[in-house]
């Protein structure tokens, strides 16, 4: 033991406690600052710059961005966004039910099947956007967000749907598709009217994962939209053009956006909870 | 008994569909950019020669070679970082908050900005970093310095504390994971074996929660590496790491060039991934659980 003054473990424990808690909560402010100083900054008035002052409150640059100029229009760009992320979500939904549900069934190559998903995680967006929109220049497709983008997208939604659905299947009790088969009910009424009803709010859960990293995805997107813009290459575009409030109103709004879904996602996971346990009692 | 007969034919085609679009999307155009490195010739087509020829070009130019240097220590600090940062924060709301109310506040107060897109995060931390930006702002006011620091905006550093902001969760993610599944006998029982609290943390904690740590890492270190879009956002047009590299000789229509450096990209994020993996083996990870 070294000298100075003796202080017990408990009490050393709570001086770290002290600093690794102080540096939480340094690290939440450096995390939250910016994103609550753009929302700020939104609201500054019409001479407003890109920072501090504000020169004046006022809706102006929302304004801005309602009647804006074929230019910097936001508002196309978001229909598509929404579009391409709601078609994401659905086939997310629809191939990582299906590709889970096969995991159960074992089949020949299904370890190779789960690695073959999990590099669509691991591979980053600017290799597999730029490989594909080679691949189409060679077969000569026109790149589009509707088409292109769309199938890009899906490879990285997908493998999280996967991911969801495997980690739901696995906690799910299995007793009860069982007592239904023993009834005998067939295997795909067993599906639908059991299993099913049993995994929605994970079903939900992949749904809005595929919907927020669509919504969200650049690297992706920037090889392989074509002419007609979605959201994020917009709001990238129009950073390159001009940085004025605008972009601020714009990040505000999505952002708003991105947090309506999470807190329907911790619903419907709430939801989940509350039905097991309602199950258990 | 289940839904699924084991080994049927039916699993099998219920994969088929997710598997195609994963070959086709992702295999596919990464081969193809492995191919494409090596074409010779003036015309852009399957039929070129193959050729080291991209790559020799490549390697010949001392500012490349720099930039790839560059790109593999700047993800190194940020890994740093991250890391150490990460595991401080993974630390405190395992170990050290009790109230579950207060941990579940933490949770979400961490994750919901992880939840909006990188890139309007990104850009939120332009106003913060300009010449009359929040942080010389509030230098200047408390007297730090006396004219605005122009190191911030358009800069390493500038991009290095946007990316910490960004990722720093990624690599505590893991960790939270690896923490809370510690069983805590494990702790006391070295603890009545007279061991220190920090060999404790040194010889039954942090062991324990490595793979953790290795697969935060790997996270960071493959997000920073391909993330051009904070480093265009932040480093405007005077600073480039790798991946942006890719995009630039993608527009100037350059595109074995573009390629050459994918693949290199591809072979520094590979190397890595397969030092983490030596480190920690993910599958038998996956077996215990």
């Amino acid at each position: 033991m070294t000298g100075g003054p003796k202080i017990g473990w408990k009490g050393r424990s709570s001086l770290t406690a002290w600093i690794l808690g102080t540096l939480t909560v340094i690290f939440l402010a450096y995390q939250w600052l910016p994103i609550l100083t753009l929302g700020l900054l939104s609201f500054s008035g019409p001479t407003g710059g890109t920072t501090f002052p504000m020169n004046g409150t006022s809706f102006h640059w929302y304004q801005e961005l309602w009647r804006a100029s074929v230019m910097n229009d936001f508002k196309p760009p978001l229909m598509r966004s929404v579009l391409l992320a709601l078609a994401c979500s659905a086939t997310t939904v629809v191939l990582s039910v299906a590709a889970a549900q096969a995991m159960r069934g074992q089949f020949r190559g299904s370890g190779w099947f789960f690695y073959l998903m999990l590099l669509g995680i691991m591979a980053p967006g600017i290799l597999v956007g730029f490989g594909f929109a080679i691949l189409m220049r060679l077969i000569g497709v026109e790149l589009s967000w509707d088409t292109t983008t769309f199938l890009v997208q899906v490879s990285w939604t997908l493998p999280f749907g996967f991911l969801t659905m495997l980690a739901v299947f696995n906690r799910f009790d299995k007793r009860v598709e069982e007592a239904a088969l023993t009834l005998g009910a067939s295997r795909l009424k067993t599906f639908r009217r059991i299993t099913l009803p049993l995994v929605l709010p994970g079903v939900i859960g992949a749904g809005l994962f595929g919907f927020s990293l669509s919504y969200d995805e650049y690297a992706r997107s920037m090889f392989t939209t074509g002419p007609d813009a979605t959201l994020p290459l917009a709001v990238m575009a129009q950073l390159d053009r001009q940085l004025t409030p605008e972009i601020y109103a714009v990040g505000t709004t999505t952002t708003i956006f991105s947090l309506i879904a999470v807190m329907l996602c911790t619903v419907a996971f709430w939801a989940m909870r509350r039905s097991t346990a309602l199950r258990k009692s | 008994m289940s839904t699924i007969r084991v080994r049927s034919p039916a699993s099998y085609w219920l994969a088929v569909p997710a598997a195609v679009w994963m070959l086709g999307v992702v295999v596919v155009p990464i081969v193809l950019l492995v191919w494409v490195s090596f074409w010779g010739g003036r015309t852009f087509s399957p039929a070129s020669p193959l050729t080291f020829d991209n790559y020799a070009r490549f390697f010949a130019n001392q500012t490349y070679i720099k930039l790839a240097g560059t790109t593999v220590l700047h993800t190194m600090t940020l890994m740093a970082v991250t890391g150490v940062l990460g595991y401080c924060i993974a630390y405190f709301l395992v170990m050290k908050v009790k109230s579950p109310a207060w941990r579940l506040a933490l949770f979400l107060a961490f994750i919901i900005p992880f939840w909006t897109s990188t890139l309007i995060r990104a850009i939120a931390w332009v106003p913060f970093l300009g010449v009359n930006g929040v942080i010389n702002q509030l230098l200047m006011s408390i007297g730090a310095t006396r004219s605005p620091i122009e190191a911030f905006l358009y800069s390493h550093t500038g991009i290095t504390m946007a990316q910490v902001s960004l990722y720093t969760m990624m690599a505590a993610g893991p960790v939270v994971y690896m923490l809370s599944s510690i069983a805590p006998q494990l702790r006391e029982a070295a603890m009545t074996l007279k061991a220190t609290p920090f060999t404790v943390f040194r010889r039954i904690t942090f062991p324990l929660t490595l793979p953790g740590v290795v697969i935060g890492q790997v996270l960071v270190f493959l997000n920073v590496m391909s993330d051009f879009a904070t480093v265009a956002t932040i480093g405007g047009n005077k600073h480039a790491l790798l991946s942006n590299l890719v995009l630039l000789f993608y527009e100037s229509s350059q595109i074995r060039a573009a390629s050459v450096v994918a693949v290199l990209l591809m072979i520094c994020m590979l190397v890595g991934v397969v030092i983490a993996l030596r480190v920690v083996d993910v599958r038998r990870l996956g077996a215990e659980r």
